[in-house]
Order: C-alpha cells, then structure tokens, then sequence
C-alpha cells in the first residue's frame, strides 16, 4: 500500500493528544504564580506549599496503605481465581465463578461503590462487622474490583503457558503443590507483578468507590484532591500530579526495561 | 503367511510364555461422548523400542498419556512390571515422558533441569552431581550446561530433555514425537542416535510418531493405530509386508489397491476376478475366505514391473497408458491409467544413469507382478 | 540398572501443607476454588441483591433510610412490603429519562469520536516496525497509569476561561473574547475520549496486527482499491476490535462520574451524576438504588455484545 503521510500526522496528533494536558501539568507546577495557565517564572513554592498541606500528606499515606493492602489481597485471590479457571477443569460453579469475576470490569463505579456501601450497612446492623467506615470498609471494596483485574492478568498468562511444563514436573517426581512452587510460580510470576502493580494503581486512583465506602475521617488522595479541584485548578495539585507522573514514568521504564532484559518465559 | 525367520531369544513378543513388562488390557477413555482410546489391549516387553503410529485424532496420544498418569483411564488396567497403575499419580510412577514440545523449564539452567528429577527424588547432593555430569556426557551437552533452555538450539533442547527424562534412570521412556520439531536432515542423525542410546541403557521406549518412515526404522515393533483402536500390531517388515486391512496398507507407504471377487478357492492358490485391475488375480497360497467373497489385493509400486512386451502369463498381468513419470533420483514413479480408469502407481530403480530406451509418457505399459507380491485384505 | 527403582520423596515442607489442610477437611483443589468464590459471592453478588431490595423499600427519615422489606408480625405472619413507587418515581420524573438518554447519547458520540481517532493510531502502530511497537504501545498505555482524576483536572487547566487554549488564541490575536469549553457538552466528550482512548486502541491493535499482511497484498493483487481493502478486507477482520473497543469506552462512559462534574455544566446531566447526587445530597438510598437497577438494565446489551466481541477473538486464537 501507499505509504502516505496521512496516517503517521494522525497518529501523531493522537499521541499530542494523549500527552499535551499531561505535560501541561508539569510545566505549571514549577511556575510562580497562583493561576495555573500563565506562566511567569519558575519556582518550587508549590511542592514546598504540598507538603506543608497535612490533609494531602495524611491522605496520601492512607491510600498506599489501602492500595499495599488490597494489591496484595487482590493478587492472591485473582491468582487462586486465575488457577481454579485454567488449570482445574471442570467443577460446579465454574461459568458463575467466570462471570462474577469479569463482571466487575464493566460495572460502573457508581454501581459498585453503592452496592458495597449498602452491603456494610446491612452487615454492620446484622453482625456488628466491619463496625463503621474507613480503611477495612475501602480495602474489601478496592480488593474486590481490583482482583477481577489481577484475574484477566494471570489467566491469560496460566494460559499461555505450555500446560506439558507442569506435566513435565509431575512426571519428574513433584507433587502438584510442588509443581506449583516450583515451576508455575516462577513462569507466571511476571503476570503476578504486573496483576499487583495494576490493582494498586487502580486503587490508588480510585475515587467514586472509596467516596461510597469510606467514613468520616478516612479520605482518601483521591477525594481530597476532588474536593481541591471542584472548586477550580490548584497549583499544588499540579505539583503532586507531577510527582505522580515522575514515579510512574520511572516504573513504568524501568518495568520495560526489566521486561526487555528479561527473556521471555514461554 | 511366510515370515521372515529371526532368532526367537531377541524378540520376546515372539514368545508365547515371555511376561510383558507394560500390559494394556481394555482400556478405554472418554471425553465427553468421543472415544480417544477404545478398547485397546497391548503388551510390551522389556528393553522395547515400540512405535505407537497413527493420525491425528488416532488416539495415540492419549495412551501415552495415560501412561504416563496424566489421563485418568475410564475403563480397563494399565500394569507396569506388574503394578496396577490405576491409583499412582504421575509423580509416583516409574515411567519418564519426553514431551514433544520438550516442556524444558525456561527459568532454570540446563544442568537444573536435568537434576529437577533426581532432587525431587531426595538423592544426595554427590550423586545428582554424578549423574548429571553423565548425562550431560551421553547427549554431548556438557559445554552447555549453565545455559537456559532458549539459548539452545532446537537439536540441542531435545537432547536436554531426553538427557532429563533419562535422568531417573526410569523403567519405561514416552517419548511423544521426539524428533518431530526437527528438520529433516537433523532428524536423521538424531534417530540413530536415539535407538543408540536406548540400546546403552536398556530402557523401555514407547515412541508416539505421525511419520511412518520414523516408525519404520526406529521400532522393534509398531502399533498403527485409528480411530482409538489399534489396527494392527507387528514388526516394521510386518506391518509393510503384510498389512492386515487396507486402512495400514494405505497409512504405511504407498499401495495399489484392486477389488475383486474370489472365483477360485483352493488350499495352496486362490484366483481373484477383479475388474479393476482389467485381469485375474493369482495369490500363490491359501486364504481364509469363501467364493464369491468381495476383497481387496494390495501390492506395493515396487513389486510391480513394467514392459513394453506382454509377459508370459494369464494372470497378475494388466496393461494401460503412462499418464506421468516423476523423476526423484534413485528412482521413478510410474502414473499409470488402466482401461477400468483406476489410476497404478509403479516404482522402478534408475539403476543406469542413461537410458535412452525408457518407458515415457503416452506408452502403452503392461504391468506384472509375481504371485506372493501383494497381500491379500478382507477388511 | 542400578538404583532404578524410583521412590518418590515429597519435600517435607510441602508434605507439611498438604496434610494440614488435609486435616481441615480441604482438598486443595476446593480451597483453591472456594476462597475468590465466596469472596466474589460476598462481596459482589450479594450487594447487587441488597441494592435490588433497597430499590424495593421506601425511603424514610433516619439510620439506615429505608423502611424494612420484611416484617414479622405479632402473629408470627411475615409480612412483605414491595415499593415500586420509587421505579414509577423514575419514571414519572422526565429528570431521570432525560438522564439515561443524555448519558447513553454522550457515551455513543465519545465512542464513535474515539474509534474514529484511536482506528489511525492502532493501525499504525500495527505496521510500524516491530522494535518499535513496544514503545508505541507503551506510549498509549502510559497515561493509563498516571491518575485518571489528574488527567480530567488537566482538561480544566486547558479548557477554563483563563486557560490554556483561550490565553494562547488571544495571544495570537485569533480572538478577543474567551471562547467558553468547560463546563460544556463538548469539554465532556473531549474528557471521556481522552480518559478511554488507551481501552480503544488496545483491541483495535489486538486485531490488526494479527492481520497478515499478505491478505492485504493479496487482496491489492485481486484488483481492490486501498480503500475497497479496507472495507472489504481490514474492517471485517478487525470488527471483534471494533466491537470490544468500542464497548470498553461506552460501558464506563455511561456510568461516568467524575468527567460530568468536573468538565459538564450544571445541565450536562448524566445518570452516574443522578445517582451521586441522590445518594449524596438527597441521601434518598431506595431511589438511587433503583437509578442503579435501571443502568444495570441499560448495560445488559452493550456487556453481551463485548463479551460476544471478546469469545470470537479468543476462538479465534485457539
């Protein structure tokens, strides 16, 4: 076919689409004044103003928190799923376990977030359990979406795999928990990390679920920041979008550099 | 039948009072509705190299992997040295697999793959040492133990999994397509090689193949298997020679099949009317069958001659135009249409590099053959 | 044969683990199974049914606000109280219609505005080089993973009266006035192609780079035309990517809540927002329970068109 000029200035306005507002953000989070869209020379002030603000510090540290702890849930429970799924055959309730753990995926935060919330408040007046609304009440609703995700990761990893690897180990004397260890874990364990780092990004930045399901005292960096930003653009907010985007740029280049050394695993 | 007559001591399947060392009995297995392994009963003798042959969907696969323990069997028994195989995991059993896509550990060296058997065994530290270096010595790998197995070529990696499968020094070997993810010149070398090894060591093979040729002269004996049955048992020469049904003389090497009715059933010669061949056909023994039975004579391209003149003869001789000869070398092959429109093929060496007086395209051919030279099929 | 008899020796650790939980009654196989199963089952099947029963009480002043659905009764008769009054409030109320037509309307546009600009850019990365796929795909994904609530504030910053947009085409003289963006229809659809471009790129690539190609080759060889190519040949081929594509982007956009607040107007209404507001604001649970139920109903196509878009790409794989 003609290789015309069309296609790559399209794409090129696509990828300009997709990073001017990003690189925006950075650029004023170093300029002087208040107004976040005219320049007028550089300065740290915000970062300085950002870390003096105890609310976003506290927040902050409250969504790793919630984001560790549910990555990590999330992953081993995504993992067992991705196993039932894949390597288990057939067994009762397997084309509900399938769509309960895919349907996550396409229910609108809005749903999910009012469905848990409805869930603890019932629970709480039955049981006494979780007592209030905070960091467990966040982690179980953030786990549950999160491990749907860590799910699609792994299963298509456990099917990738060469199914005779396994065989192999169990010919070789090992007994299927040791077959596990040995061999599916460490080939799988690529799709493990990327499974956790996905579900804690998506926890970190989750807003409308953790809105639903957290209680007094317990905000979220996302819900801090919402509230921040409803009422117009904030230069601090520039300044930790900046350090957000610095952190993720270096995993994300550092998880290809890793993935590029690392030979693939088929 | 005439069969070749070999010492009886090297062949123990020849031996009516020998004890098998793998007895299939009956086995069956399902998926569903679909019959993988129907009803089949085989018994193979120690130091064995036998060929499990047949298509895709034969079901060959399936048992061997019910032997090795990865399919559960639906009904019947498998033993091994006399152990009723049906409860022990794959993990317990004393049968090594080599798989075709070779299922190396990518994360792990060669040297550790080799060993993973013999650590999981619990052998002492000295030991696995010993006999990994051995191996590694075996399959000429010992320059490549520290690699991982991507850094190994494909001839190399099939080495390193028979070296892995071979560590535990089991009683019985699968091996499923071993050379076939190789190309044609290095299977060759590698198939020599192997039956070289299982010879050194004496252990048990059971090859599973789609490559007659690969069956033919790896094997002390074949299994032709279709359909989840097996179709025939025997010898390489057995199974070529004497095909049991048209379904093997069709699978293994080239045929020309004729159907006919017999007209003459006597105890040392029977005489067959076969229109499609366009001549009677006479079989130089007896066999068992009634007058008037409809069956089929196969005989081999090779054992067919061609001449411009007609033989002396009133039977086993036919006649019809050269269609095609293809030229491969060592020899031709003969397309050849009879008057009944059934199509012959027919071999000839090229023993003289030039003759200027060869049968060619457009000739008139009559086309004979000797009267032990095709087999004889009622199925 | 020496030592050829082969004893299986399981670590002891490993032994260890297998026999406790054999004692607790668990083969590992059902513990694998059970434990993301009742998970699931707790903490997703049941808060749909609470969230259906909820949408069947009625509302009432105080903690939880809703009336009870069951009732003993001093009898012991049960009683059953089914509200479908806050189904017909949906209905009556043109607030709530004009919100679900509005939603599914501006997820449509957004979607078609996507595929549109995602279609070029799969398509070239699927025939760029192939060292440099990775990068390019990389470059998609990697706003991804930046915060989705920065990357909507970003637009604000772009978009606002005093922003970047209005400064610079009043710098250049082009206007004289600001041009008003956000809080518009318009500032909603650039926000939702922006945050779900990445989710229609990704199985548009799926689909064309798998395509070989010879098909277009061969095709041009026939006689097509580049473009009676693409429609003949490429577009049929990639629908699976089309449809799972497009669905990525407009189940979410239906449901969104974060764009519509923060770039819309106070008349983009968009049912996600109903919801927030009513539960929020009104603290009316039964009613935006209910606002719930219909979305889910409204979602039932797109969901099964996708996952029919994502079975025929995996058969097609096997």
């Amino acid at each position: 076919m003609r290789r015309g000029l069309a296609l790559p200035i399209i794409a090129v306005l696509g990828f300009a689409f997709l990073y001017a507002p990003i690189i925006s953000l950075v650029v004023f989070s170093f300029n002087e004044s208040r107004l976040v869209t005219v320049w007028t020379g550089f300065s740290l002030q915000w970062y300085a103003a950002l870390f003096q603000d105890s609310q976003i510090v506290s927040a902050a540290i409250l969504s790793l928190q919630i984001a560790a702890t549910s990555a990590t849930i999330a992953t081993v429970l995504g993992t067992l799923a991705g196993l039932a799924l894949t390597r288990l055959g057939r067994f009762r309730g397997k084309t509900a376990l399938t769509g309960m753990v895919s349907a996550p995926l396409v229910m609108p935060e809005v749903i999910t977030g009012l469905s848990l919330l409805l869930l603890f408040v019932a629970m709480e007046a039955t049981f006494g359990w979780p007592s209030g609304r905070g960091f467990t009440t966040i982690v179980l609703a953030h786990t549950t979406f999160c491990m749907a995700y860590v799910t699609v990761v792994v299963r298509s990893r456990l099917i990738d795999m060469d199914r005779s690897l396994d065989e192999a180990a169990m010919d070789l004397g090992a007994t299927p928990l040791r077959v596990f260890f040995d061999i599916t874990l460490p080939i799988i364990s690529p799709a493990l990390i990327s499974g956790w780092l996905l579900a804690f990004t998506l926890s970190l930045d989750d807003l409308v679920i953790a809105s639903f399901v957290s209680g007094p005292g317990s905000s979220t960096l996302p819900m801090v920041i919402f509230s921040k930003i409803r009422l117009g653009v904030s230069p601090d907010v520039n300044a930790l979008a900046t350090i957000i985007i610095v952190v993720v740029a270096i995993g994300v280049a550092g998880a290809t550099w890793f993935g590029m050394r690392k030979p693939k695993n088929r | 039948m005439k069969k070749p007559q070999i010492a009886a001591d090297t062949r123990p399947w020849r031996d009516v009072d020998a004890k098998p060392f793998v007895r299939i009995a009956n086995v069956t297995k399902t998926f569903g509705d679909v019959y993988a392994v129907d009803d089949v009963s085989l018994d193979i003798y120690k130091g064995e190299l036998f060929c499990l042959l047949g298509g895709s969907g034969s079901g060959k696969s399936t048992l061997l992997r019910m032997l090795a323990g990865f399919e559960t069997i639906t009904s019947g028994t498998i033993e091994i040295d006399g152990q009723d195989m049906a409860n022990v995991p794959p993990y317990e059993r004393p049968v090594n697999m080599m798989f075709q896509s070779y299922a190396l550990f990518p994360h792990m060296s060669v040297e550790n793959n080799i060993a993973y058997g013999l650590k999981r065994e619990g052998l002492p530290k000295g030991e696995i040492a010993d006999r990994v270096a051995e191996l590694l010595k075996l399959t000429r790998l010992e320059n490549f133990k520290a690699r991982k197995p991507h850094q190994l070529s494909g001839g190399q990696r099939q080495r390193v999994a028979l070296a892995r499968a071979l560590a535990k020094r089991p009683k019985l070997l699968l091996l499923d397509e071993p050379l076939g993810a190789l190309d044609k010149k290095l299977r060759e070398d590698t198939q020599y090689e192997l039956v070289k090894i299982q010879e050194t060591l004496g252990v048990t093979f059971v090859v599973v193949t789609h490559d007659q040729e690969e069956a033919m002269s790896l094997a002390t004996r074949i299994g032709v298997m279709t359909d989840g049955k097996i179709a025939q048992i025997g010898e390489p020469q057995e199974i070529y020679e004497f095909p049991n049904s048209r379904f093997v003389a069709g699978f293994v090497g080239s045929v020309n099949m004729f159907e006919g009715t017999v007209t003459e059933d006597e105890d040392d010669h029977i005489r067959i009317a076969s229109q499609e061949a366009g001549c009677d056909i006479y079989v130089g023994h007896g066999v068992d069958c009634a007058p008037e039975q409809i069956l089929w004579y196969a005989v081999r391209p090779e054992k067919m001659v061609l001449s411009r003149e007609r033989p002396e003869g009133d039977a086993n001789i036919t006649h019809g135009f050269v269609q095609d000869v293809a030229y491969l070398g060592d020899m031709s092959v003969f397309r050849i249409l009879l008057d009944s429109g059934k199509r012959v093929h027919v071999t000839q060496t090229n023993s003289s590099r030039y003759d200027p007086d060869a049968i060619s395209w457009d000739e008139k051919v009559y086309i004979s053959w000797a009267s032990d030279a095709g087999a004889v099929l009622t199925s | 044969m020496s030592t050829g008899v082969v004893q299986p020796r399981p670590g002891r650790i490993w032994g260890f683990i297998a026999n406790a939980l054999r004692r607790m009654g668990l083969s590992g196989r059902t513990a694998i199974i059970l434990a993301p199963t009742l998970w699931l089952v707790i903490f997703f099947l049941i808060p749909l049914i609470v969230v259906f029963k909820i949408a069947l009480s009625a509302f009432a002043m105080g903690r939880p606000p809703y009336l009870p659905m069951f009732e003993w009764g001093a009898d012991e008769s049960l009683t059953i109280t089914l509200h479908f009054s806050n189904f017909l409030f949906l209905v009556r109320d043109s607030l709530y219609a004009n919100a679900y037509i509005n939603s599914v309307r501006i997820a449509a546009i957004s979607t078609i505005i996507a595929l549109v600009i995602a279609y070029p850019m799969a398509w070239f990365i699927a025939r760029s080089e192939e060292k440099h796929r990775n990068l390019l795909l990389m470059l998609v994904i990697l706003p991804f993973w930046t915060s989705f609530l920065l990357r909507v504030y970003a637009w604000m910053g772009f978009l606002g009266r005093n922003g970047i947009i209005n400064n610079t085409l009043m710098g250049l003289g082009i206007i004289d006035e600001p041009l008003v963006m956000l809080q518009t229809e318009g500032a909603v659809f650039v926000g939702i192609v922006y945050t779900y471009l990445p989710f229609m790129v990704l199985p548009l690539y799926t689909a064309l780079v798998k395509l070989d190609q010879s098909l277009i080759e061969a095709s041009a060889d026939l006689g097509a035309r580049p473009f009676v190519t693409f429609l003949t040949v490429i577009l049929p081929l990639s629908l699976p990517g089309i449809i799972a594509g497009s669905m990525l982007v407009f189940i979410p956009a239906i449901g969104e809540f974060v764009i519509p607040s923060l770039l819309g107007g106070a008349d983009t209404l968009m049912i996600g927002r109903v919801l927030w507001d009513e539960f929020f604001a009104n603290r009316d649970w039964p009613v935006a329970s209910a606002v719930a139920i219909v979305m889910l109903i409204i979602l039932i196509i797109p969901i099964m068109l996708l996952s029919i878009a994502q079975n025929a790409v995996v058969e097609k794989n096997q």
